[in-house]
């Protein structure tokens, strides 16, 4: 064996390091959103993407996760902003000091769905009495829940429609399952199961459309203010991440608050249906609390572009 | 629809877009490839030497070093990818390098993966080559440098293997590379973390589409890489 044959397989290794190191340090400019599987799965940022770049010349990049993991990504600075749906937890992160702005952005609905011919005459306008009908049902051993429990921000809703509805003994019973999966494949294993789950209409319409007539579950109940799903923006804290791009964060939010972005969230339809509904400084008539403050600071920044 | 139609759905779904050369998923396929070739190769540069080096020499410890080896062949890419994640996460160590959420991520990722694979196989086929080769080269008080480039070359169908099956792992691993690189449109959406996506929003077919396209694409570099192994074999 010569040694010309050993200088080339050193040299094949050095290269396959030099080439690897050559993709290093390749990243333009971006934005990194944080969101919801709901947000993601339905098609609507998608829709959005080429519009914000076109106006910003930013690329519009996501990460979708359910809320509490989106959150977690975020609290170690691993995105650029938040775009979710649990008030509470979002609140706590702006209180926290890991975020500087919450506003609420847009709205779409929870509802309660659950298989054909309704095994537990679930059926109803309120959703206490739905879910309380699903418990009361499991009990007996006609029908199954499956939860996203994944600490989604649809968990968290779920979590507080079992606590209004007084139903405690949930989490350790035989009728109620855990999924610890994103929206989607939820509902597929509660169509595999004839389960009843609580989703949110965007990924429950985008999975009928593709699954069609293989989607058996139909909705029990809608409509109830307390499956009300604002959609909110959480600004991280730029002193506390010096390294996310804090600017590129603000454009995002500009445009989704902006009268174009509102209108093509309010403008976005899947097989004709509107699924989610502009709300950018009309929190009132959700009967939310307004949140003047974040608007004159959004404004303010408008202004000053 | 039932199993079998989706199935063929996707088989007719595959094609077309093959035919067709859809760009997001000819920008996935490529992804896809560069990802895991690259990380293979990686993998390769360091697995081979470090294999090597382990093979020939005895040392107090080796059993233990090459079962600990042995071990990582066979680690999840889910815990990889959040080693890997935290490694890279604005508040880990390596931070600084602001590479999470990108390809660079997922080839780091991949790489962790890859190397102990060659490693390990590299060090079975060099134990496997006949004792009485090194002892003969011994003999002969070759240099060490010609005395590997010897045991090398006899145990080169194992190593080939060993890249074959490294590079099988990467491409067909999705934790890793769904955790570190996103799964963003258009920049680390990979065949499989985009096959785990369609699965979850119901489009089924595009789904199988995508896995025949990942298997045809993983096919054609194995079939160059058997080609090169049985060509070798011949070439005594």
């Amino acid at each position: 064996m010569d040694p010309s044959k050993a200088a080339l397989l050193a040299s094949a290794a050095i290269l396959a390091v030099l080439f690897s190191i050559a993709f290093l340090g390749t990243s333009g400019e971006k934005v990194i959103v944080a969101t919801t599987t709901s947000t993601a799965d339905s098609g609507l940022i998608d829709y959005i993407k080429p519009y914000f770049e076109a106006e910003y010349g930013v690329s519009l990049s996501w990460i979708s996760l359910g809320t509490g993991q989106a959150m977690a990504v975020a609290s170690r600075g691993d995105a650029d902003i938040l775009l979710i749906h649990d008030r509470e937890r979002e609140e706590q992160f702006v209180s926290s000091g890991n975020g500087t702005l919450r506003v609420t952005v847009f709205y779409n609905d929870f509802i309660v769905v659950g298989p054909i011919g309704d095994p537990a005459s679930a059926s109803s306008q309120d959703a206490k009495v739905c879910m309380g009908r699903i418990a009361d049902a499991g009990r007996s051993g006609t029908a199954l829940f499956i939860s996203r429990g994944d600490g989604s921000g649809t968990h968290s809703l779920e979590k507080r429609l079992w606590a209004a509805s007084g139903i405690r003994d949930y989490e350790n019973s035989g009728w109620y399952k855990s999924a610890g999966s994103g929206m989607a494949a939820t509902l597929r294993l509660a169509n595999e199961l004839g389960a009843y789950t609580i989703t949110d209409r965007a990924t429950f319409c985008k999975l009928k459309e593709s699954m069609g007539d293989a989607l058996k579950l139909i909705v029990v109940c809608e409509g109830d203010p307390a499956l009300f799903n604002p959609y909110s923006l959480v600004l991280l804290n730029p002193s506390r991440y010096p390294n996310i791009r804090y600017g590129y964060a603000i454009d995002f939010l500009l445009f989704i608050t902006s009268p174009e972005g509102q209108g093509l969230i309010g403008n976005y339809t899947l097989s004709g249906e509107r699924l989610f509904f502009p709300v950018y400084g009309k929190t009132e008539c959700l009967g939310l609390p307004p949140e003047d403050e974040a608007v004159a600071f959004i404004e303010d920044l408008r202004a000053h572009r | 629809m039932g199993g079998i139609e989706i199935f063929l759905d996707g088989i007719s779904k595959a094609f077309g877009l093959i035919l067709s050369s859809d760009p997001e998923v000819l920008g996935i396929t490529a992804l896809s490839l560069k990802v895991s070739v690259v990380a293979t190769m990686v993998g390769a540069a360091f697995g081979v030497p470090l294999g090597f080096l382990i093979a020939s020499r005895s040392f107090c410890g080796r059993s233990l070093l090459v079962a600990v080896i042995n071990t990582f062949m066979g680690v999840p890419p889910v815990v990889v990818g959040l080693v890997v994640y935290l490694i890279l996460s604005s508040s880990g160590p390596l931070g600084f390098l602001r590479i999470l959420y990108t390809p660079q991520a997922m080839i780091l990722a991949q790489t962790l993966l890859t190397f102990p694979v060659v490693c390990g196989l590299t060090i079975s086929s060099i134990l496997g080559l006949d004792p009485n080769l090194k002892e003969t080269l011994q003999s002969l008080s070759a240099p060490k440098l010609w005395e590997a480039a010897i045991l090398l070359r006899e145990s080169r169908i194992g190593l080939i293997a060993a890249v074959i099956a490294a590079f099988g792992a990467a491409i067909s691993e999705v934790g890793a590379i769904m955790m570190v690189g996103g799964n963003i449109l258009g920049y680390t959406r990979a065949l499989t973390t985009a096959i785990m996506l369609y699965t979850n929003t119901g489009e089924f077919a595009l789904a199988i589409a995508l896995g025949i396209i990942l298997l045809t694409v993983s096919f054609g570099i194995n079939l160059l890489l058997t080609v090169l192994q049985i060509k070798y074999r011949k070439r005594r």
